[in-house]
């Protein structure tokens, strides 16, 4: 597992997926907090009022599809020059080969919560925030990180599966809607995507209540364990379609 | 028109046109549901101008993206199969290529936004509004989605053609969708440089609030924004066929 972690993150070297990790979140914070300037006499809840405005369109559509791109990414060398043979017949398992992309997707996506976060404090000072900087939010972001941990291994499974680039972060933006459906429902722990808006708290500030705090831990884990569980399946069972 | 056929040939089996159907159903049931609870919060909403223009406001969020994805995908089978070299071996121009390409998108975008408008037209009278059936507005609406989607899509090949990586072409069409879906919050001297803020802008109906009401309300079709976008489409395909003509495969 550690020398598949390793060789996913050597492939990773010189990729400048960092762009894309680092561009969205500038953006949403900057409409964001332009937002927030230009509506101060109607957003007067300091700190919490600059949230409602950043990670709104981040964390609700955004976010998803930035994780999409990332896994994507993490598969496009696979697709590439007949390479899933390659990596298919390494002596490493096919669980390795699944968890340890997982794992370096995770990581990227942590880097652009940081980054956003980061973003967020410095955007705070800058708009000189009454009140000290809210704990809370970093909570928030990254309990969003962990709802993404369930999209990532949904996008993976995907990726995985599916050649093209671009088709699974199509079935990104349709989950994001989908996602969106569900949380208005209130189904929103049943769907990796709405789980993303609880976690991130983008629609609502209100803590959850203990069964829905106790299934948004639980159904993470449990979407990841089985969309992995079918990736690795696929891995070993299905042939290796190549150009 | 050979070269469009090929490109159509070559896309049979890519399941482009599905992936699109499911963009749109996504898109158009979120349009539906949004429609139908504001016509049972205010009756005076059922009227063909709530679909139109529901439907044009998520388009900024929609259509650059799944104008991206069509794009891309495109491009990327040639990228993918390394067949640009036998492509540029061709007896054909590599500007025709360019085009047949461009052509093809162009046509997957039309035959999405006339579902679009064909899926509003059985909404619209499925519901019953009162109105009469606005063909005027169908056509412009078609003419400034299918205008705003093609400069778009200019914008997108010219950088699918020639990053072979196409994760910044997706993150490109990411970054229109999100200044589609936050154009209305830009100032009108911003937005009127930005294409994809534009589905709004040459949708034929908006919204007018007064003393929180909101009202529909016609739009004439602003020339320069018109003007803007078809002349962004020019410039695009024009310079990015010259890149890609003038680029080493």
């Amino acid at each position: 597992m550690r020398r598949s972690f390793a060789a996913e993150w050597l492939k990773l070297r010189h990729s400048r997926i960092g762009i894309a990790i680092t561009v969205l979140p500038v953006i949403s914070l900057l409409i964001g907090c332009a937002n927030y300037a230009l509506n101060r006499e109607v957003l007067v809840n300091g700190w919490y009022s600059l949230w409602t405005q950043v990670s709104l369109f981040y964390g609700e559509f955004f976010l998803p599809m930035l994780v999409a791109i990332v896994c994507a990414y993490a598969c496009r060398l696979e697709h590439m020059n007949r390479n899933w043979n390659m990596v298919l017949t390494a002596p490493v398992p096919a669980g390795s080969v699944f968890w340890a992309k997982w794992a370096v997707s995770a990581l990227l996506v942590l880097a652009a919560q940081a980054l956003f976060m980061a973003l967020y404090w410095a955007a705070g000072l800058l708009l000189k925030m009454p009140g000290p900087f809210p704990a809370e939010t970093i909570g928030w972001a990254l309990r969003g990180w962990y709802a993404c941990l369930s999209i990532c291994a949904l996008q993976l499974s995907l990726s995985i599966r599916i050649r093209s680039f671009a088709v699974p972060v199509g079935f990104s933006l349709a989950a994001v809607l989908a996602g969106l459906g569900l949380y208005v429902a209130g189904k929103g722990v049943y769907f990796p995507h709405s789980l993303l808006t609880i976690g991130m708290h983008a629609l609502n500030q209100e803590p959850l209540d203990p069964r829905s705090e106790l299934l948004f831990w639980i159904m993470n884990p449990a979407y990841a364990l089985l969309l992995a569980g079918w990736s690795v399946r696929g891995l070993k069972r299905r042939d290796v379609a190549t150009a | 028109m050979r070269a469009l056929k090929l490109e159509f040939y070559k896309i049979r089996r890519k399941k482009i046109v599905l992936m699109i159907l499911l963009l749109l159903a996504a898109e158009m049931m979120w349009a539906f549901m949004s429609t139908s609870v504001s016509i049972s919060r205010n009756p005076d909403h059922a009227v063909w101008a709530s679909i139109l223009f529901t439907t044009a406001s998520l388009n900024g969020l929609f259509m650059p993206m799944m104008t991206a994805i069509i794009v891309s995908r495109l491009c990327d089978m040639e990228h993918k199969g390394s067949t640009w070299k036998l492509l540029g071996a061709l007896d054909v121009s590599r500007g025709r290529l360019y085009a047949a390409k461009y052509g093809c998108a162009a046509v997957l975008l039309l035959l999405a936004v006339v579902l679009q408008a064909m899926l509003m037209t059985a909404f619209g009278f499925m519901q019953g509004f009162a109105d009469k059936l606005p063909a005027e507005w169908l056509v412009r609406y078609i003419g400034g989605t299918l205008l705003v989607s093609l400069a778009a899509a200019s914008v997108q090949q010219w950088i699918s053609m020639t990053v072979r990586n196409q994760a910044f072409a997706l993150c490109l069409g990411m970054l229109g969708s999100f200044v589609g879906l936050t154009g209305g919050l830009f100032p009108e001297a911003v937005r009127r440089w930005l294409i994809w803020a534009h589905y709004m802008d040459l949708s034929p109906v908006t919204i007018r609030y007064a003393d929180h009401v909101a009202t529909f309300v016609t739009q004439a079709l602003p020339p320069d924004i018109a003007a803007f976008t078809a002349g962004t489409a020019a410039a695009c395909f024009l310079f990015g066929g010259l890149h890609a003509a003038r680029k080493e495969i």
